[in-house]
């Protein structure tokens, strides 16, 4: 006997923006927005073509990420939607994520979305300081994040996520502990809290490079970090993934997906798929996405096929990063080895030097593994 | 060609002050080498060499010129190492010679090199023909420098010749000042032979390829020869000359440069300043000034990874069979594991190796921070000659121990002469005696231990000097130092491989500036770790390096887990030699810190 996995998750990746951010390095272009209607078209094809050969599957949740999601109009979302629906089996529980940036939604496009099914937004707030969100090269400001969430509400939305970054160059724990207050304030379901990662390439990085900044304090970026842990608990959220925290009930049922190492399809430019132990990746540059699917072809640009070994490594990594940790009966279901016998040195070497804790039945991420969480990782890889 | 005929000489000069290029004109304007055929800097065959600007290994050609008056001569050039490390090559690459253009750059002026190279070739009694090069530059200071060389050689400032070598600009006049000032080869085509090898190199076909310079007599294929300080046989492969290609010519007479083909394995049994004659009639006294070469500088050369032990010492070998000053030989070390103790000239000598090892052979290095060779004299009378610091036998046991002391002499703008003391104060030199070369500029000399000069003198000068300083040394003698032998301890484990003799005068300042520096560069681990220094088990200075407090990927979702595995694949291999938590990885960064202790 097999059991046959029934329900699957989608990302659609909308790789659109104003503008870019100072600190991003995600596949996503500024200026090409004309390309949308066309680029709506090609990611309904790819909906089509994927359901000729997953339609049985039911759909878990459906994320609308970026780049900036909200640039599409209504009817864009609802043409997707309704490809999706059409290509597979849409739940009425299903959860529909769309990413949001403030200054591109109104109550009445907020209005028009949620209509459509679209039952959780996340809002990339970044920071409650206008200052801060310049230098991130946002294009808003603390207000319209305020604004937005108001509408958001107004137009029923009882699901809703805000983004914010911490180590930021220059940034005091006083300014971090203001966000986080000015976050709470809007009461949000859901938070997730990302450590600034300068990478390589971005405008921030080169003002770094050229000591126009100086660069992040990891030591005051893991004082924040404690800071948040404790203070958010204290108003009631959970903290159930590394960068993430969540009123009871509203952890984010798509990236758990992730987390749990279940099979996703990612459809959009540069967008990643993870089904039949199989992993690829979309061709990045929008124009070249859409020509692919113009002329009817895969737009596929790289394909893995995943080891049983390395399977299990990123099962671990990801696994570790959730609070309800590494669970020994469930990797022994599903890779029919115990855990202890694959990696029974790493967990109790990762337990005498304090990252982890393993009681046989389950591993968890200490406090202190939490910060160093790539020390145990690599373990595992 | 007779001897009255020939003209045996070199080009001396700073580095960068235009030697080699001089050197291709004079190719092309005598047609050794035809333009088309032209590669800039014909005479450094390595590219390292050509990279650097520096010639490494001297090497010889010779050239066909007719003279104005139509009479034919046959010029031998000789070039020389243009770096202080190779001095003694320099001195037989002289030998060899009757004189010498002296190169001076139009901008830079005189500096320590071209001084101390001078020196050296009126110790051989060369003839110096004078030359400002560079004179096409915006910069040059043409008449100031002629002026100096003038004053400095005390000859009329008319006989400075004024040339740009690079836009062939008063070439034609070098060479009818080497056939009119120079002088025909001495010695004696009748005496028995006698031949200096001033260079050799290593041919995969021929052997040793020695060069030579034939004194007296005449050398001959066919007839088995003998190198008179080794007391080695040869019988010749082949004879002939450079052109600049080996050209056989079967005989070299007396006056000619040219090449012998030994069939020897190693350049170390054919070494420079040896004397070649003939089995039958050997010569009864062989030419002076040979010197077996003697590594002065140390240090350890560790794979990074252990399983490239084996081709570091392949390459090491092959290395050696072209570098008579490379030593080396098997050392083992608790935190680098396996590799090689090598010895060099120099730190520039060194630099060079490393470089080569890891370019030409692809290998991925690990070096200790260079140590001179000390002379430990035991409680016994027994003396050991030590070269690693690790190596120092129990204090107890140590009677006296001996450091080698250096000849150092300054060249600066009077300007700076605060300065350089101060430099030179700080690392136990001994101030012997100040000569101006005219009012700006002075030559300071001093003695002071080999182990002072080689951690950045030459940096530390050149940046209280804002450049204008240079630097020439030679060895003067092994001198009884109150020195001690210092141990680092990372993570409390003394890392043999950190460890340094030092004045014990110095010893706190060192041991904490050392363990400053090193904090700097050892990676944070998962726990504090101390670094601290000690002389005889007593803690002299300390350190800690906090432990690690964030160190993980904030954002991980579907599109990311093949890139984050790949980051995490990477930052473990990265981190390979550390195969169990509770060990320090010490970065290459770290085995040097000693060398940087005034950066800041």
């Amino acid at each position: 006997m097999h059991t046959r996995l029934s329900s699957l998750s989608v990302y659609v990746h909308i790789p659109f923006c104003r503008a870019r951010c100072a600190y991003c390095d995600f596949n996503t272009y500024a200026g090409l927005e004309s390309l949308l209607p066309r680029y709506v078209a090609a990611l309904c094809r790819e909906v089509e073509l994927a359901g000729n050969r997953w339609g049985d599957f039911s759909l878990a949740t459906v994320y609308f990420g970026g780049g900036t999601p909200s640039l599409m109009t209504p009817e864009m979302v609802e043409r997707v939607l309704n490809a999706l629906s059409l290509a597979f089996c849409m739940p009425p529980d299903v959860e529909i994520t769309l990413e949001a940036n403030p200054g591109t939604v109104d109550g009445h496009k907020l209005r028009q979305l949620r209509s459509l099914g679209v039952n959780r937004l996340s809002l990339g707030a970044q920071s409650a300081h206008d200052a801060e969100l310049r230098l991130l090269g946002r294009i808003h400001t603390w207000g319209e994040v305020v604004a937005t969430v108001q509408e958001a509400r107004e137009a029923g939305f009882a699901n809703l996520s805000l983004d914010f970054i911490f180590g930021l160059p220059g940034q005091t724990l006083e300014r971090w502990q203001e966000t986080l207050e000015a976050a709470l304030g809007l009461a949000p379901e859901h938070l997730s809290l990302y450590a600034l990662t300068v990478e390589e390439g971005t405008p921030l990085w080169e003002q770094i490079e050229q000591h126009l900044l100086p660069a992040p304090d990891d030591d005051l970026a893991a004082g924040m970090y404690e800071y948040a842990e404790e203070r958010l608990a204290a108003a009631g959220y959970s903290h159930y993934e590394i960068s993430n925290w969540a009123r009871e009930g509203y952890a984010c049922r798509h990236n758990l997906t992730y987390w749990h190492n279940e099979p996703w399809l990612g459809v959009g430019a540069g967008a990643h798929s993870w089904l039949d132990g199989r992993r690829w990746a979309n061709l990045s540059h929008p124009e070249d996405y859409i020509r692919a699917l113009e002329r009817g072809e895969m737009p596929v640009a790289e394909h893995e096929r995943i080891e049983l070994a390395t399977e299990m490594g990123e099962t671990m990594m990801l696994w570790l990063r959730l609070a309800e940790g590494a669970d020994a009966l469930r990797f022994r279901e599903r890779f029919g080895v115990e855990l202890e016998a694959v990696f029974g040195g790493e967990l109790a070497e990762l337990c005498e030097v304090g990252l982890l804790e393993w009681d046989g039945r389950v591993a968890r991420l200490t406090p202190r593994g939490r910060l160093l969480g790539n020390q145990v990782f690599l373990r595992f890889i | 060609m007779h001897p009255s005929h020939i003209r045996d000489f070199c080009i001396i000069a700073h580095v960068d002050h235009g030697k080699s290029t001089l050197a291709d004109r004079l190719l092309e304007l005598t047609g050794t080498i035809p333009p088309h055929q032209m590669t800039a800097q014909v005479l450094d065959s390595m590219d390292l060499e050509r990279e650097k600007g520096v010639t490494i290994k001297a090497s010889a050609v010779r050239m066909e010129y007719t003279a104005p008056d139509g009479e034919r001569y046959e010029l031998n050039l000789i070039d020389t190492p243009g770096h202080v490390d190779f001095s003694y090559e320099v001195s037989r690459a002289l030998a060899a010679c009757e004189g010498a253009l002296l190169v001076v750059d139009a901008v830079q002026g005189i500096e320590a090199q071209t001084l101390a190279n001078l020196y050296l070739a009126l110790e051989a009694d060369l003839e110096i023909v004078p030359v400002v090069n560079k004179i096409d530059l915006t910069a040059a200071r043409t008449d100031e420098v002629a002026l100096e060389l003038a004053e400095l050689l005390g000859v009329d400032p008319d006989e400075v010749l004024r040339v740009s070598a690079k836009e062939g600009w008063g070439v034609e006049r070098v060479l009818e000042a080497v056939v009119r000032r120079l002088p025909p080869p001495r010695g004696d085509p009748a005496a028995p032979l006698r031949a200096l090898v001033f260079d050799s190199h290593y041919n995969p076909y021929k052997g040793v390829v020695a060069y030579v310079r034939v004194v007296d007599g005449a050398l001959v294929q066919g007839e088995p020869l003998l190198l008179m300080s080794s007391n080695t046989v040869v019988e010749p492969l082949e004879v002939g000359v450079f052109t600049p290609g080996m050209t056989p010519t079967g005989r070299l007479e007396a006056g000619a440069v040219g090449y012998v083909a030994t069939g020897l394995k190693t350049v170390r049994e054919c070494q420079v300043g040896d004397t070649l004659t003939t089995v039958a009639t050997p010569a009864t006294e062989p030419l002076p000034g040979y010197r077996p070469v003697k590594p002065m500088v140390f240090a350890g050369l560790y794979p990074v990874e252990g399983e490239d032990y084996n081709a570091l010492r392949d390459a090491l070998e092959k290395l050696q069979l072209n570098d008579a000053a490379l030593v080396f030989e098997p050392e083992s070390s608790q935190a680098l594991q396996f590799g090689f103790r090598c010895g060099f000239l120099g730190l520039f000598h060194m630099e060079i190796v490393q470089e080569r090892l890891e370019r030409e052979y692809g290998l991925d290095l690990i070096a200790t921070a260079p140590s001179v060779a000390y002379q430990v004299v035991l409680q016994n009378g027994e003396v050991l000659r030590i070269s690693s610091p690790a190596d120092l036998p129990d204090p107890a046991t140590i009677k006296e121990i001996r450091e080698p002391w250096m000849r150092v002499q300054v060249f600066t703008p009077a300007d700076y002469i605060g300065q350089v003391m101060e430099v030179v104060k700080r690392r136990r030199g001994i101030y012997k005696s100040t000569e101006y070369l005219d009012n700006q500029r002075v030559v300071l000399n001093y003695e002071m231990p080999l182990a002072e000069v080689i951690v950045d003198l030459h940096d530390r000068l050149k940046s209280v000097t804002r450049g204008y300083a240079s630097l020439d040394y030679t060895f003067d003698s092994y001198r009884p130092g109150d020195l001690v032998r210092m141990d680092i301890l990372v993570n409390k484990e003394p890392v043999d491989a950190l460890a340094l003799i030092v004045h014990r005068d110095q010893a706190y300042e060192k041991g904490a500036a050392l363990v400053r520096k090193m904090k700097e560069v050892i990676p944070r681990q998962l726990f504090k770790v101390p670094i601290q220094a000690a002389i005889g088990g007593r803690i002299i200075a300390r350190e800690t390096v906090s432990a690690l407090r964030k160190d993980v990927l904030a954002k991980c979702y579907g599109g990311d887990v093949t890139r984050k595995r790949k980051l995490l694949e990477k930052q473990k291999a990265g981190k390979k030699r550390l195969k169990q938590f509770g060990r320090v990885v010490i970065p290459q960064d770290a085995f040097l810190a000693v060398l940087r202790l005034e950066e800041d």
